[in-house]
């Protein structure tokens, strides 16, 4: 005992070096402990950084823009701040928004429960010739979007649908999102007790009835990961919008896109727009969170 | 109600190319309102067969009827059969209730309160009542187990299958489960067939018991046939616990020669031996048979005790002919004062000895049994 308390600072720091334990008796500071704070410390301003840059600028007057340093605020009630970025991006938005919800919505849902569907099919029911139809379905997973643009405008010129081209855009995504949906569910179906379903046939139960009573209500937690997924994804592409949206009617991408001026770059009000339109992505994590943790999880 | 008939069944799986017999060529009728386990080491093909009385496998070959009707080639929810599972297989997302109501619900054109009335039947019939508004994860395992039961018995359906429902449990809830199934299968009197591992739900529960190993039928038999007179060296070394004793000899005309002993047949003995049985035989004894001795005499060997369990009112002793390798066992009295290194005379009666031929394991010769014993302890009067 006496040793600890007679130990002066120069010896603590010594035994510090010497052993990590010693320290901590000697009611000194934890090396390990600190340089993981630290560690945390800088990965954490290094990844908010470029967040925070974006919404002290968003708050900003163009002079107070190029005034002041990037990670600087303007304080409300001082000169440079202000709030008319947040409402002219609004304003410029407010249509694409509504035209994003037009095809994402039915584009997330329409792909989860089509996946959802497939899924079921390929793992749950019997029948000759699964695998050779679940290699395309992996496949398409891994296509990158690039690669089809081409045959893609090509397909919709020669079949233009007459309702228009966000249903053109609901579509191809759609039809984009089946596979990986059908693959996140299958390896969810997989884990599904076979012994139930088959109580279930036993009950007398069709194959489409299991899926309705046993199988979709199994599933909501995957059905949250899959539309937060295809949500997130279909909400923020740019590419097949910018080919595929009706000029008439521009996806939010697109009109967040077009406030990098051709002159000037009104960096607040770019700023403004990615943080509304990000929020209805937002929106759907904390409305699904909770399920999507069980999903990912693989809860029931 | 109805009789099951499975006609020259035959499961061939394709494992790759290669056919894989997993039932072979079993024949099998169950009564009206019998209770038949069938049991057997593990990948022996009871719960194929039971797949494919359920519907859940294709047949091969043969035929399985329900009453005069085949029903092989319908379709599982066309058969009116129930099935409980080793797993329960409950709905998870579905109270009690509800888990009962859905059998009813996809495969009847009952009302909705016609369905609530069978469901509180059943659940009544069970005592589980107080459990319906439950879902199955609040539930022990034991109450699971019973909810699976009620949802079988719910549909009042021609055959019930029971796919080891019990081994989930523990030790004692399993044997107090075993007389409650036994009692609500004799109350409801329906066709039932039960597979199990365990040779003593075999024993206990079954009318009948039909043992299976390598997909073939070995016997089939009231438990007690099964007991005192197995078919064959399989059937008498799965069924009895402890395990029959088996000792290889050569019969030198009225002499077994083993190893490390001779054994003397009676007269009356040699006379039951099947006739054309080679030389090459089992000598079989089970361990309840072997008796404590209290001085030589024939048919009688001084033996060296290895291992002694206590069981209680009985113990099992595990004992060595001096110089050999290997014990056999024997059930003795619980107050019989044994220990380890003891020296301990034992007799084989002769009237309680099985032979089977070593090379095929058939039963050339089966215990005696007196008339009155033959005809009370095999149940051939049942």
């Amino acid at each position: 005992m006496s040793t600890d308390t007679d130990a002066d600072p120069e010896t603590t720091s010594a035994a510090t070096s010497r052993q990590g334990d010693g320290a901590r008796t000697g009611g000194g500071i934890d090396l390990k402990r600190v340089s993981l704070y630290a560690v945390v410390a800088v990965m954490a301003a290094f990844y908010l950084a470029p967040l925070w840059t974006g919404l002290v600028t968003a708050f900003k007057t163009q002079d107070a823009f190029f005034g002041t340093t990037p990670l600087a605020p303007a304080l409300p009630g001082t000169e440079g701040f202000t709030v008319r970025p947040w409402l002219e991006a609004w304003a410029a938005l407010l249509p694409g928004i509504v035209n994003s919800l037009w095809f994402t919505v039915p584009a997330a849902v329409l792909s989860a429960l089509l996946g959802s569907l497939a899924a079921y099919g390929l793992t749950n029911v019997d029948w000759r010739g699964q695998v050779a139809l679940l290699v395309p379905f992996v496949a398409g997973v891994f296509i990158p979007y690039q690669s089809v643009l081409v045959p893609l405008t090509q397909f919709w010129n020669w079949f233009p649908l007459p309702v228009g081209g966000l249903a053109e855009l609901a579509i191809t995504h759609v039809a984009y999102g089946v596979p990986i949906c059908t693959v996140l569910f299958r390896g969810y179906y997989l884990t599904l007790d076979e012994e139930m379903l088959e109580a279930a046939r036993l009950d007398g139960a069709s194959i489409y009835r299991i899926y309705l009573r046993i199988v979709l209500p199994l599933s909501k937690p995957m059905f949250a990961v899959a539309l937060i997924y295809q949500f997130t994804n279909i909400w923020n592409d740019l590419l097949f919008a910018l080919v595929l949206a009706p000029p008439n009617a521009p996806p939010v991408t697109i009109a967040l896109n077009q406030f990098k001026g051709s002159m000037v770059n009104q960096y607040n009000l770019q700023m403004a727009g990615a943080f509304i339109a990000a929020l209805p992505t937002l929106i759907i994590y904390v409305l699904f969170g909770e399920q999507f943790a069980r999903g990912v999880a693989g809860e029931t | 109600m109805s009789s099951l008939t499975l006609d020259h069944v035959t499961k061939i799986y394709d494992d790759d190319g290669e056919d894989v017999v997993a039932v072979d060529d079993v024949s099998l009728e169950i009564r009206d309102g019998e209770f038949l386990v069938l049991v057997g080491p593990s990948g022996c093909g009871k719960s194929t067969t039971l797949r494919m009385v359920a519907g859940l496998e294709s047949v091969t070959s043969g035929e399985i009827r329900l009453g005069e009707t085949a029903i092989d080639d319908r379709k599982p929810q066309d058969r009116n059969i129930a099935m409980v599972f080793q797993s329960y297989a409950l709905y998870p997302h579905m109270t009690v209730r509800e888990n009962m109501r859905f059998g009813l619900e996809e495969s009847t054109d009952l009302g909705d309160d016609g369905i609530d009335d069978r469901v509180e039947d059943s659940a009544g019939l069970l005592g589980i009542t107080e459990l319906l508004e439950r879902r199955p994860e609040e539930l022990s395992g034991g109450q699971q187990q019973r909810v699976a039961l009620g949802r079988a018995i719910v549909r009042d359906p021609e055959v019930f299958l029971m796919d080891e429902p019990l081994s989930n449990l523990d030790a004692k809830l399993r044997s107090q489960m075993r007389t409650e199934l036994q009692r609500l299968q004799e109350d409801l009197d329906v066709t039932t067939m039960y597979v199990t591992h365990d040779q003593t739900e075999a024993m206990t529960m079954g009318d009948r018991i039909a043992i299976l190993d390598g997909g073939r039928l070995q016997q089939v038999g009231t438990p007690l046939e099964c007991y005192h007179e197995p078919a064959n060296q399989f059937v008498a070394g799965f069924i009895g616990e402890p395990s029959m004793n088996f000792f290889p000899v050569e019969r030198d005309g009225d002499v077994l020669r083993g190893d490390g002993f001779d054994y003397p047949l009676p007269p009356e003995v040699v006379d039951r031996i099947a006739a054309g049985a080679g030389d090459d035989l089992t000598l079989s004894v089970r361990p309840e048979a072997i008796a404590v001795a209290d001085g030589p005499g024939e048919r009688r060997f001084e033996t060296t005790v290895d291992v002694v369990e206590p069981m209680g009112d009985e113990n099992n002793v595990y004992l060595q002919f001096p110089g050999i390798d290997g014990t056999f066992v024997a059930v003795v009295d619980g107050y019989e004062r044994v220990e380890r290194g003891d020296t301990v005379t034992v007799e084989f009666p002769a009237d309680r000895i099985h032979l089977f031929d070593r090379a095929t394991g058939e039963a050339v010769l089966d215990r005696s049994l007196t008339r009155e014993t033959a005809e009370t302890e095999t149940g051939r009067t049942i």
